[in-house]
């Protein structure tokens, strides 16, 4: 996905001169080409993530339409009043792009996990918060956007799925509609678990790359089912309960620091985000509804 | 005391009488850093979005009554617009919104934020090609946050040289974390540093005219009050409190003591 974003961005960047790169000395490398192209749009900044962000809406502030670009948790929690205030409360716009979600730095331990960044996001006014799955939707929500008056999240990851989705801003896909009374709902790339856990069971799935604003509208489609969310991150669950009174579980991370390091397929089964895993969840909750209108 | 900076801070008492707020003794502080960027930059207080305007940031956004009336003493809109300050439906808050006060660039209030955001606004008009200058005003409070320092090594690193940083050397941080020497800490970071008596206007705007090629800062020497006696000598029971009827005209008389 960040080769996507690096794609997408240079052949924007071609056409487009507002665009500048500030990295915080990630993906350096990678964007060797636009900064031999570009050179005066192109600032490898430092280790100041801080000063990335206000930098960034500065540049905002003057017409440009800026990406800062580094890990997860350094930009998005360690300089969350920066994006609150330099960019949501002045109204400057800007992209916010990290690498590194969830588990993608899973041998490196819980300082570089990212728990948090969508829900505490997708609570500052202003913001547009995406939970990008796939190098398409990197694409297509790119190039819808990076001119948005807005300043917007959006989250890569190391592990995309390769579904096809509706990649428009704001919309949800309906992936499995069977009439079932459960429906899963799940965002991002853990959406390669749960097609595969819920491919052959009775129940609907629906999935959002566009965590903020949240494609309402189809939630309520499925407002008289059961929604179980399967989630590697704390962001979706909030956000579908801006639709009142749904009935919904969450099955995703732990209230705790996953310590362990391995691969983040690792962390995931530990933590009961492998298929197998959400495959039980949601037989689990199959045969409590059955039990339930049994007793009935 | 030039006569339009006696007349910011007895605006800045009035406005703090009436409205029942104001962080005056540091408002005091910057008037004349304030009225000489003003007198230096270009602006046109009848078109705040002149495109080809410079741009200015106050970074320590608790001053902003020090920087209503000199945006008023400059022709944005009047003082007595500014008597509604603090009130619940004024555009002028106790921290300055860029979308409601004109000639507001940033909004501020969190200390550490504005000279970052102003870096960003200088970087800018370099990769535009413009001739735009950009000035922000800090405080030596405010440079206890690692921000500050962050900004000012990317400005440097970037040869942010249409990049002035005003610095409000008041000693407001003597109790806790003093800066000590802010001249030595700025020339070891790479900046070109002016040390400036701060209340003497014509000194600073000559230290702004002043070519450079790399960013500069103007660490400027300021008396927290000064201007009136029962301020700068009662910093802090006069840190954030407004004077009550016969306070002000104590207050103003020592502010006009020796004006004629």
């Amino acid at each position: 996905m960040r080769a996507q974003f690096k794609n997408t961005v240079s052949e924007l960047a071609a056409q487009d001169d507002s665009i500048v790169i500030v990295l915080g000395d990630i993906s350096v490398y990678m964007f060797k080409d636009f900064w031999e192209k570009h050179p005066n749009r192109f600032y490898n900044m430092g280790i100041c993530e801080n000063t990335l962000v206000s930098v960034t809406a500065g540049l905002s502030s003057q017409g440009f339409n800026p990406f800062v670009h580094t890990i997860c948790p350094f930009l998005t929690d360690r300089s969350l009043e920066q994006i609150k205030l330099d960019m949501c409360y002045n109204n400057f716009a800007g992209n916010i792009v990290t690498c590194g979600a969830t588990f993608d730095y899973a041998w490196d331990g819980a300082t570089h996990h990212a728990y948090t960044d969508l829900a505490s996001l997708r609570m500052l006014p202003n913001m547009e918060v995406l939970h990008l799955g796939s190098k398409r939707e990197v694409d297509a929500l790119i190039r819808s956007q990076y001119r948005s008056p807005r300043p917007t999240y959006y989250r890569l990851s190391d592990h995309p799925h390769t579904i096809e989705t509706n990649t428009e801003f704001g919309k949800g896909t309906v992936l499995k509609d069977e009439g079932a009374p459960l429906t899963v709902m799940t965002a991002g790339p853990i959406l390669t678990n749960v097609m595969e856990a819920c491919r052959d069971l009775p129940v609907n799935l629906v999935y959002f790359h566009t965590l903020k604003p949240i494609d309402k509208a189809l939630i309520e489609q499925f407002r008289d089912t059961e929604i179980l969310v399967v989630h590697d991150a704390y962001g979706l669950y909030e956000a579908i309960s801006e639709v009142p009174a749904l009935r919904m579980r969450y099955h995703g991370l732990p209230d705790a620091f996953c310590g362990w390091y391995g691969t983040v397929h690792d962390i995931r089964k530990r933590i009961g985000l492998d298929p197998a895993s959400i495959r039980s969840a949601v037989q689990t909750r199959l045969a409590d509804r059955s039990q339930a209108a049994r007793a009935r | 005391m030039d006569d339009i900076c006696r007349k910011i801070r007895s605006e800045i008492l009035n406005v703090s009488n009436k409205s029942g707020h104001g962080h005056i003794p540091t408002s005091f502080s910057i008037v004349e850093m304030l009225t000489a960027v003003y007198q230096t930059m270009r602006h046109d207080p009848k078109r705040p979005d002149m495109p080809e305007r410079d741009l200015f940031v106050l970074s320590k956004g608790h001053a902003s009554l020090g920087f209503y009336c000199t945006l008023a003493a400059h022709g944005y809109f009047s003082f007595e617009d500014v008597y509604e300050f603090g009130g619940f439906d004024s555009r002028f808050g106790c921290h300055p919104d860029r979308t409601k006060v004109p000639g507001v660039e940033a909004s501020t209030g969190s200390l550490g934020h504005g000279i970052g955001i102003a870096v960003g606004m200088a970087l800018a008009a370099k990769i535009a090609g413009t001739k735009r200058k950009v000035y922000t005003l800090i405080g030596d409070g405010e440079s206890n946050e690692g921000s500050v320092w962050e900004a000012v090594m990317v400005a440097v690193n970037t040869r942010l040289d249409n990049l002035t940083v005003l610095y409000d050397n008041n000693q407001s941080q003597g109790r806790c974390l003093p800066i000590g020497n802010p001249a030595e800490r700025f020339t070891a970071f790479g900046c070109d540093v002016s040390e400036v008596h701060g209340h003497d206007l014509a000194a600073i705007k000559q230290a702004l005219a002043k070519p450079t090629d790399r960013v500069r800062i103007l660490v400027c020497n300021t008396v927290k009050g000064y201007g009136c006696e029962t301020l700068s000598e009662n910093v802090y029971e006069w840190h954030r409190r407004a004077p009550k009827p016969d306070e002000l005209t104590k207050l103003q008389g020592e502010l006009h003591a020796g004006a004629i």
